[in-house]
Formats: C-alpha cells, sequence, structure tokens
C-alpha cells in the first residue's frame, strides 16, 4: 500500500447482486486511487454507474468483485465507529429537519466523538465553529436549516462533513441544484478544504466544464462502465473526455475546454485588434452566429475594433459598404439584415 | 468561542428558565386534578388531608381510591403519549406520525375486543356489564397481548426489509385489519358488551387502581430511560438513515430499540387507558415551538413534562368540575390535538417542511 493514497480500488467489479445467483455488472476492473489532499472528480452519463460506485467505495454496498482499501484497511474490516472517523459524505437527499440550526447541524458530525447524549466539550465546540467557518458560513451559525438557501445549506452540509474530522470526504452531486456562482463557489470551498486540511475529496457531478477546472484527478464513467482515469488536461489532450460525453448535436471544443453548439456556417470573417476583452468577446460573438475567422488574408467581412474617446468603436467593412457600430448587438443586427446567410434568426 | 458558547448555551438556557416553569405547571395541573371533579375538595381540606388533620370521609375515599390514581396515570401516560409520539415523528421522518402509527394501539384493541365481545357472544359479556371494564384486568392483559403480537409482528418484518416506509405502511395495513375484524365481532355481539367497548374506545384514565399503579410506573419510567439513553442516535435520525449510518449509528440497533420502546410506551397506556388520541401528535409539535429546536436532549424531557400538563388539563375538563358528567377523554384531546395539527400542516408550506410526499 502506497502510505500517501488513502483509498484504493484493486480489480474492483461494481453492480447489484439480485437474487441468489443473478448479478448485474455496472463496472469491473477497477483500479483506482487517491491520494492525500487530492480532490477527483467523478462524472459520467447518467445511469453510467457514479452512484453504485459511491456506494461501494462507502461501504453502503458490497463489491461483487475485488476490494476497496480505505487507510490501509479493507473498507467491510472497518468497525462503524472507524469508518465513521475516516470517511464522511455529503448526500444528494435535501435535510428536512426542522428547528435546528447550522450550529446543530453541523454538531452531529461530531458524533463518532461524543458520549452517549452526544454532549459537546469546548473543543468539540472549537471544531464545529472552525467547520463552519472553513466553509465561509459562520454567519450562518444561528440561523435554522429550513430558513436557508440551497447554496447555505449545502455549505452547511459540507462544514458537517468537516467536523467529522475524516481523511477522505464523498459527496455525491454537491453542484446539483445549485446556480452557477454557487457552484463555483462549493468547488472552490473543496479545493480549498482539500489543500489546506490535506484531506481526500471524491465528488460525482455532472458540471464537466468545472471538473475540468477544479480536479487534480478525473474519474470518467462512460456508457459501456468503463472507467478512465488521469489528470483532466492529459485526457483532453488525449480526446478521451470528448468522446466520453459527446452526443448528436453537441461536441467539445478543445480549445475552451468546454462543450459546445455547432450552429449553421454563415461565412468567414478577419478581426483585427489590439489583444483586449472586447476583441475575445466580438469572436465569441461572432463564432455564435456562425462566422469562423477566416483562413486566407480575408474573410466576408472585415472588423477593426478602434477607439471611440474610451469606449470601444467597431468598423465592419462587408460587400464593400461600411459601418460604424457601438456595440455588439448592433454588429449582429446589422449582418443579419446585411442579406448575407439568410434572414435574421 | 464566544459564538459557540452562547449559540448552544441557548437552547439549554431556554430549557434551564422554562422546564421549571413547566414542572411548577404539572405540580399545579396535579394538584388541581386531585381538588375537582364531581366533587370539588377546598384547599384547604387538601392541605388537612395531607397534614392528617380531620376531613370529611367521602373527601378522604375520593382522594386517595378515585382522584390520586387518576392523576397520577393522568401525568404518566401524557407524558409517554407524547414521548412515543416524538420517537415515531423522528423515525419517520414525518411530522404527521403518531405513537399508534405502527399499529400497537390496533393490537391492543382487538384483543381487548376479543376478550370483551366474544365473551358477550358466549354469554359470558353479563359478567363485564356487572363489573363494568373499570378495573379488569383481563381487559389490560388482553390489550397489552395484542399490542406486543403487533409489536412481533412488525420487528419480525423489519429484520428483513430496510425501507422505514414500509414499516409505517405495515402498520397501517394492521390498523385496517384489526378493526376489519373488530367490525365483524360488534356485529355479533350484544349491546352492552358492544357500550362497554365503546366506552373503552373513549379513553380514560380513571380506569387504574393502586395495584396496577407501580407496573405502569415501572414500565412507563423503562420507556423514559431507554429514550433519554437514544437522544444522540434520535438526533442523528434526524438527518435520515444514511447520514446516521455514516456516522456510525447503528441503525438496525436503534431501529428495533425506538419501535420497542415504541410499542411499549403506546401499549402499556392503552391497555391502562384505552386507545387515547391526538396527545401523541400535538405534544411533540408544541414542544418544538416551545424550545425552538428539533434537539432531543431538550424535546425528551420536554415532552414527558408537557405531556403530562396536556393529559392532566385534558382530564380536568373531560370530568367538567363541579358536574357529574364525565366527557369521552378522547373528544376532549380531538378537540385540543386537531388545531395543533391544522397549525402544523399549515406551517409545513411556510419551512418547507411539507406534509405531503
Amino acid at each position: 500500500m502506497n502510505g500517501d493514497s488513502i483509498l484504493t480500488c484493486n480489480n474492483l467489479t461494481i453492480g447489484y447482486r439480485n437474487q441468489k445467483s443473478i448479478t448485474k455488472e455496472v463496472s469491473k476492473d477497477l483500479n483506482l486511487t487517491l491520494k492525500r489532499g487530492e480532490l477527483v472528480c467523478l462524472i459520467g452519463p447518467n445511469g453510467a454507474g457514479k452512484s453504485t460506485l459511491i456506494r461501494t467505495i462507502t461501504g453502503i454496498q458490497p463489491p461483487l468483485c475485488g476490494d476497496v482499501w480505505l487507510c490501509d484497511k479493507k473498507i467491510e474490516d472497518h468497525t462503524p465507529d472507524e469508518k465513521a472517523k475516516t470517511l464522511s459524505v455529503v448526500l444528494t437527499s435535501p435535510i428536512e429537519a426542522g428547528y435546528l440550526t447550522a450550529f446543530d447541524i453541523v454538531a452531529l458530525g461530531r458524533f463518532p466523538y461524543t458520549n452517549w447524549a452526544g454532549n459537546l466539550t469546548d473543543s468539540d465546540r472549537d471544531i464545529v465553529i472552525s467547520a463552519l467557518a472553513s466553509v465561509g458560513a459562520k454567519e450562518l451559525t444561528r440561523r435554522f436549516i429550513h430558513e436557508m438557501s440551497d447554496g447555505e445549506r449545502q455549505k452547511v452540509m459540507i462544514a458537517r462533513a468537516l467536523a467529522q474530522e475524516p481523511e477522505m470526504m464523498v459527496l455525491d452531486e454537491p453542484t446539483a441544484f445549485l446556480d452557477l456562482p454557487h457552484k463555483i463557489e462549493t468547488m472552490r470551498i473543496l479545493r480549498t478544504v482539500a489543500r489546506k486540511t490535506s484531506k481526500s475529496i471524491l465528488l460525482s457531478t455532472h458540471d464537466l466544464n468545472l471538473a475540468i477546472r477544479c480536479a487534480d484527478q478525473l474519474w470518467i464513467i462512460n456508457r459501456a462502465g468503463n472507467m478512465i482515469s488521469g489528470v483532466p488536461e492529459d485526457l483532453v489532450l488525449s480526446g478521451i473526455f470528448g468522446s466520453a460525453f459527446e452526443i448528436d448535436g453537441v461536441y467539445f471544443d478543445t480549445i475552451r475546454g468546454e462543450f459546445t453548439i455547432p450552429v449553421e456556417k454563415r461565412g468567414t470573417f478577419s478581426l483585427s485588434a489590439p489583444e483586449s476583452i472586447e476583441k475575445i468577446w466580438t469572436l465569441y460573438a461572432l463564432e455564435r452566429i456562425g462566422y469562423t475567422p477566416a483562413t486566407g488574408p480575408e474573410g466576408d467581412i472585415r472588423i477593426t475594433i478602434g477607439n471611440n474617446g474610451g469606449a470601444p468603436e467597431w468598423d465592419i467593412l462587408i460587400e464593400g459598404s461600411a459601418k460604424k457600430c457601438s456595440s455588439i448587438s448592433e454588429i449582429i443586427e446589422c449582418l443579419s439584415t446585411s442579406g448575407r446567410g439568410g434572414g435574421p434568426n | 468561542m464566544n459564538i459557540s458558547a452562547s449559540n448552544h448555551g441557548d437552547s439549554f438556557r431556554r430549557l434551564a428558565i422554562v422546564i421549571p416553569v413547566i414542572l411548577i405547571i404539572l405540580i399545579f395541573l396535579f394538584i388541581l386534578d386531585l381538588l375537582t371533579g364531581s366533587v370539588n375538595i377546598p384547599p384547604d381540606a387538601f392541605i388537612k388531608m395531607l397534614t392528617g388533620g380531620d376531613v370529611k370521609t367521602t373527601w378522604v375515599n375520593i382522594f386517595w381510591d378515585w382522584r390520586l390514581p387518576k392523576a397520577i396515570t393522568a401525568a404518566f401516560a401524557g407524558g409517554a403519549l407524547a414521548l412515543s409520539g416524538l420517537l415515531m415523528q423522528t423515525f419517520f421522518r414525518n411530522p404527521l406520525a403518531d405513537p399508534y402509527i405502527l399499529g400497537i394501539s390496533s393490537g391492543a384493541s382487538l384483543g381487548v375486543a376479543l376478550v370483551m365481545l366474544s365473551a358477550g357472544a358466549c354469554g359470558v359479556g353479563a359478567i363485564f356489564a356487572t363489573i363494568g371494564f373499570i378495573g379488569d384486568l383481563s381487559i389490560s392483559v388482553a390489550a397489552i397481548i395484542g399490542s406486543f403480537a403487533v409489536l412481533a409482528l412488525i420487528l419480525a418484518i423489519s429484520s428483513k426489509i430496510k425501507s422505514n416506509i414500509t414499516i409505517l405502511i405495515l402498520g397501517i395495513m394492521v390498523s385496517y385489519i384489526s378493526g376489519a375484524i373488530v367490525t365483524i365481532l360488534l356485529q355479533f355481539s350484544d349491546e352492552s358488551s358492544m357500550h362497554s367497548y365503546t366506552a373503552w374506545t373513549f379513553g380514560s384514565f380513571s380506569g387504574v387502581t393502586w395495584g396496577q399503579i407501580p407496573i405502569m410506573m415501572i414500565l412507563l419510567l423503562a420507556g423514559f430511560i431507554l429514550s433519554i439513553c437514544s437522544v444522540k442516535s434520535l438526533n442523528a435520525l434526524l438527518l435520515g438513515e444514511q447520514y446516521a449510518e455514516s456516522m456510525g449509528m447503528n441503525y438496525k440497533t436503534i431501529r428495533t430499540v425506538i419501535i420497542t420502546n415504541t410499542a411499549l410506551m403506546a401499549g402499556v397506556v392503552t391497555a391502562f387507558c384505552g386507545p387515547i388520541g391526538f396527545l401523541g401528535i400535538a405534544v411533540p409539535h408544541l414542544c418544538r415551538a416551545m424550545f425552538v429546536t428539533g434537539d432531543h436532549r431538550i424535546l425528551v424531557p420536554g415532552c414527558i413534562i408537557v405531556g403530562g400538563i396536556i393529559a392532566l388539563c385534558t382530564d380536568i375538563i373531560s370530568h367538567l368540575p363541579g358536574t357529574d358528567i364525565i366527557l369521552p377523554l378522547n373528544a376532549i384531546t380531538a378537540l385540543f390535538g386537531a388545531p395543533v395539527v391544522i397549525w402544523v400542516i399549515v406551517r409545513g408550506t411556510k419551512f418547507g417542511r411539507g406534509v405531503t410526499t
């Protein structure tokens, strides 16, 4: 066993054993390692077996074959108490407990450490408070859980998992139900936790773009149940990442590292401008409505970004006629009325 | 540190203020329940009685043989019902769960109906009619056998299945089955035994004799202590079974403890007082609102005391002080309980703790 690894799966086969002999294999021969302080994102299409893997890794469901090692011990050999002190979870199921404050919820994370009545010692209290602080939820301490937004609730649940002081945290789709800024914030919190406390974090998610940017390692399960793991950038470069998720009408843009919608091609453009934020977003806008950068010296349309007293100004040359635009909206308007590439929309 | 101390002190400090207050209310109501009824005993006579002064013999008899066991029963039964309601609401994570949701009282009712009504059909009913059901030990024994038969059934099946929703449905089905059997028995029984049975279903704290009081107290105290011992797991269960297990709680053991404990308390109360409704569902909600917490370290003692208070109140009201009329206890508890349940449903939409699904 590598001393630095928290979780190791050896030739693991996951799946369900329905009756005495009937088994349904979801994925087989998995060899996975999770190192201390590492953040791993488990991604894959719906129904590929993410939940099954998470249930097997957390010991809720026995593996069909092979074994899961958690800190030098097989997962099933841990006593419930030992396991609770090594592994904590954040589940997708919403918490519906009434009249519990964030503090109460996080304090429940001290369950494996407290006495029969669950009374907190001073050091337990400090741990609860610092867990709340490290997810940026200190101001929620006295608020009731049923009065919180989804994002706040998720922070509290992460703090609860932290207060359990595990070596490893497993989160099942922690970013589901959240809006984009809160998704990013949650990932930032988790990454900070992984770095600062050198806990290992495994989370499943559907936010591929976010996963590429945040994870130290990606575990990808494709529809066939095959598992590919590696550093996100390597997986993108080898084309594995795109092929695992592309479906009809959606393709993976390897340059921008995100999934995009292909659009009907309307023409080419050439854009001359100094490197600026305006240039980047002009480029995006043109791509969005179906123009691609010209490979030759001159495109169907030519755009120059200038400066008009501090405000950007776009000079457009289209079919020999020149036009000045003061916003991207005007450019799009101008292009669609010029008769090129069909009517509006 | 400051935040933590003040925060956690909050509910406990409230408890430190509220507990003495509600204890005083409990004692006050206990005494009031002793003094009021068809014959009102004046307070000075009560003090004389305690200090060994000379009081009317009828008052002494009423006090010792009638009112005192009744008040003790009400205080204990109310606490036990409230506590078992709390256990069930936490276990099923359902605000509308009550002590009888497992079918315990249905089992007890079936046992009682079998004794009362089949005896009637065999011509022995006259005995029950003359003695009256009150104080008849065979009724209590039948009820206890009935509720523990249901408990055994629930435990046997729950050891095979994991989902507690299945247990819930099972309990409801058991209620239907025993209700059906009782209906059939009623159809073939004579009028007097039918009346005795109906009177039993009204519920009453008055039927417990001095001989039965120690048994009831010991069994219910055991239930209270068992509940106090499971506060930590009950708190963990607030997050749901999966979270609780992930924190190292042994779900199967706790499930057996909670179900057995609920059956014990609800079964004993049903055996001695009949199926008393609404207390068990309403008091836990009252306590949550009073103490503003879901923490069982506060709710368990809270429910025991507040349950006793509400039971004593309903007992006093049902005896309509100064008159000979005794209203059915269940009518009074329902009149008090139903508004609380309505409040819970309305409140559920506001706080997202919905009752449906």
